[in-house]
């Protein structure tokens, strides 16, 4: 057990400094030279050139640029928005809030949702409910979730008006207390939907799978010659049992909502991260792309490892 | 006799056949674009935003005149072109990684995996997109990007086939009159293991298509190419106005990923031997 989880969080470790590592890469051989930036295009002094080389450690070999970046990294630096002239980290911090509101509510939704129709279908292998809703989450699965979104909006927000559109509150109206959660809910609908129909294919093949998968087995049978009632089989033994790729699921998918959420928050203008890269790529603020595509790397390594951990929990039988 | 054996394969699984059917209607396209095309998909036409049917355009025109029938027909070539190089990539790499890693064992395999499993945590989409916005757009970086990182599932999946494959009779026979381990690897045991690789490789077009058709939404696609996440992109902003322009191309795309995805499932429910024996049985 012991060893189970150092091992784990090893590879977490060993993860975070791929990431990290691969980011340096990037940096290094994207094209342009920061230094002429700073110089001007027209000015060329090679006095200056070496100065400014001095004062940002350009100087210095590879290697001890990469220590560089690493300790200003692990002190919680990620460097200036060239755009917005704040600090990136408290940039971030503040996008993460309406990110995370839509993954967490939506994971839920789509897990219970999913989970369930996905029992469901599989306990009722071939009938009506099951080809339907296999059928469908086929097309779900297949469709892009900033088209889903275009398509509420078409329908719900532009022709029967029944919701906002965009944005996380009305700009015009500034409200307090209860009417603005009343005001965040309503505008959270349309997105919080597109997340919710984009999740729920996975969650219903995965549970669907992994309950037929289960129900075939030989100490089922054995149950079952017993005599066992088909309910108390079900709930005690094949529930228990495949409900375990699930949680699986539940961590790769919230890792995933993480970055994932970005297409759905531009769609409906959520103030979140996702919007926040996007709008960094087109003004080419890179301190703020990056620093967005760290934290969001690293929150992905430490969900995988926190449903490792949940998963050893659940599951008696693994212990490396 | 061979054709006959693939086409009662073919028939034996609902998804597979619905899948193959799929294939050969986007092939169809894909060859005849010239010939179904209305018009020039890059002819500015005199009439902006035509509804469904008017003016000789079938499923309407964008805000600069262009026909979204005929850029429909032609964005299939670039969603297919994507989606098979770049898979290709990542089954090669995924093939000769986790078959070399599966073979050698030991150290050799475990730092390997290790390794894989590090990268499988990198969030792909935020890495493609860094790269577009610092390298620039051309196709050549959005294949190689999809490319270089998805090749880590299929690694995985042929490490375990050439685990499994390595003990097995013949290979220890084939040991036994003295090929060599090389020898070995590439005649026996990729070849015999290769299938679930090819599965999940169709699995990869599918999500290449939907990777390459996000870019296109965020106005990251190269706009020298029809793409039908630039389109979707271009009708954002009349989604109140001429909902046509970013309806259609969506459903190109639901329809693409869709048969791509029957495709794969079929190859795995056909490769399953339980599978199998749970219809004869």
């Amino acid at each position: 057990m012991r060893g189970y989880l150092v091992k784990r969080l090893f590879a977490g470790i060993l993860t975070v400094f791929i990431i990290l590592t691969v980011n340096f890469i990037i940096i290094k051989i994207a094209p342009g030279d920061p230094i002429k930036t700073l110089m001007g295009k027209e000015h060329d002094n090679p006095d200056l050139r070496s100065a400014l080389e001095e004062k940002y450690g350009l100087d210095k070999p590879l290697s001890a640029q990469y220590l560089i970046y690493l300790k200003l990294i692990f002190s919680g630096d990620l460097g200036v928005s060239i755009i917005y002239n704040r600090p990136v980290t408290q940039m971030i911090y503040e996008g993460l809030k309406p990110t995370l509101l839509l993954t967490l509510i939506s994971t839920t939704f789509a897990l219970l949702i999913g989970t369930s129709f996905g029992i469901i279908a599989a306990r009722k292998e071939g009938s009506l409910f099951d080809v339907v809703f296999s059928g469908l989450a086929y097309l779900f699965n297949a469709t892009p979730s900033f088209w889903l979104g275009l398509m509420l909006i078409i329908l719900f927000a532009s022709k029967l008006k029944w919701f906002p559109a965009y944005g996380m509150s009305d700009v015009r109206t500034s409200v307090t207390g209860l009417r603005y959660l009343i005001e965040v809910l309503r505008h959270m609908i349309l997105p919080v939907s597109t997340l919710i129909l984009i999740q729920i294919p996975s969650y219903f093949r995965v549970a669907k799978s992994s309950i037929l998968q289960v129900k075939d087995e030989d100490y089922i049978m054995t149950l079952r010659a017993v005599g066992m009632s088909e309910k108390m089989i079900f709930n005690k033994y094949i529930f228990k049992n495949a409900i375990l790729p699930i949680i699986t699921l539940v961590g790769i998918s919230m890792a995933y909502m993480i970055t994932g959420v970005a297409l759905t928050e531009i769609v409906f203008s959520w103030p979140g991260t996702g919007k926040m890269i996007v709008s960094a790529i087109s003004q080419r603020d890179y301190p703020v792309l990056m620093g967005v595509y760290l934290v969001a790397s690293v929150l992905v390594a430490i969900v995988m490892l926190a449903i490792d951990l949940v998963y050893v929990a659940f599951d008696p039988r693994i212990r490396y | 006799m061979k054709i006959k054996t693939i086409q009662k394969i073919i028939n034996s699984d609902l998804q597979l056949r619905l899948g193959c059917y799929g294939i050969l209607f986007l092939i169809s396209i894909v060859t005849f674009s010239n010939a179904l095309a209305t018009h020039d998909p890059y002819y500015f036409g005199p009439y902006f935003l035509s509804g469904i049917g008017e003016n000789g355009h079938v499923l309407g025109a964008n805000q600069l005149g262009l026909d979204i029938f005929s850029m429909l027909i032609y964005g299939a070539r670039t969603s297919l072109v994507i989606a098979t190089v770049s898979a290709m990539i990542s089954g090669i790499l995924g093939i000769c990684i986790g078959g070399f890693a599966g073979f050698c064992g030991g150290r050799v395999d475990q730092i390997v995996s290790e390794i894989i499993n590090g990268l499988m945590m990198i969030p792909v989409f935020f890495l493609l997109l860094l790269i577009i916005a610092l390298f620039g757009n051309s196709l050549f970086n959005v294949i190689m990007v999809i490319g270089l990182t998805t090749w880590t599932g299929n690694a995985k999946l042929m490490r375990s086939q050439v685990l499994s494959l390595k003990e097995r009779t013949f290979i220890v026979g084939a040991r036994s009159i003295g090929e060599n381990g090389f020898q070995i690897l590439f005649r026996y045991i990729l070849p015999n293991g290769m299938m679930p690789v090819i599965a999940n490789t169709t699995l990869i077009m599918s999500n290449a298509i939907l990777l390459e058709a996000s870019l296109g939404f965020l106005g990251l696609g190269n706009p020298y190419v029809i793409s039908w996440g630039q389109m979707i992109y271009a009708g954002k902003s009349y989604v109140g106005t001429a909902w046509w322009i970013s309806v259609f191309p969506g459903l190109a795309i639901v329809v693409t990923v869709t048969i791509l995805y029957l495709l794969s499932d079929g190859l795995n429910h056909v490769l399953n031997p339980k599978y199998i024996n749970r219809k004869s049985g």
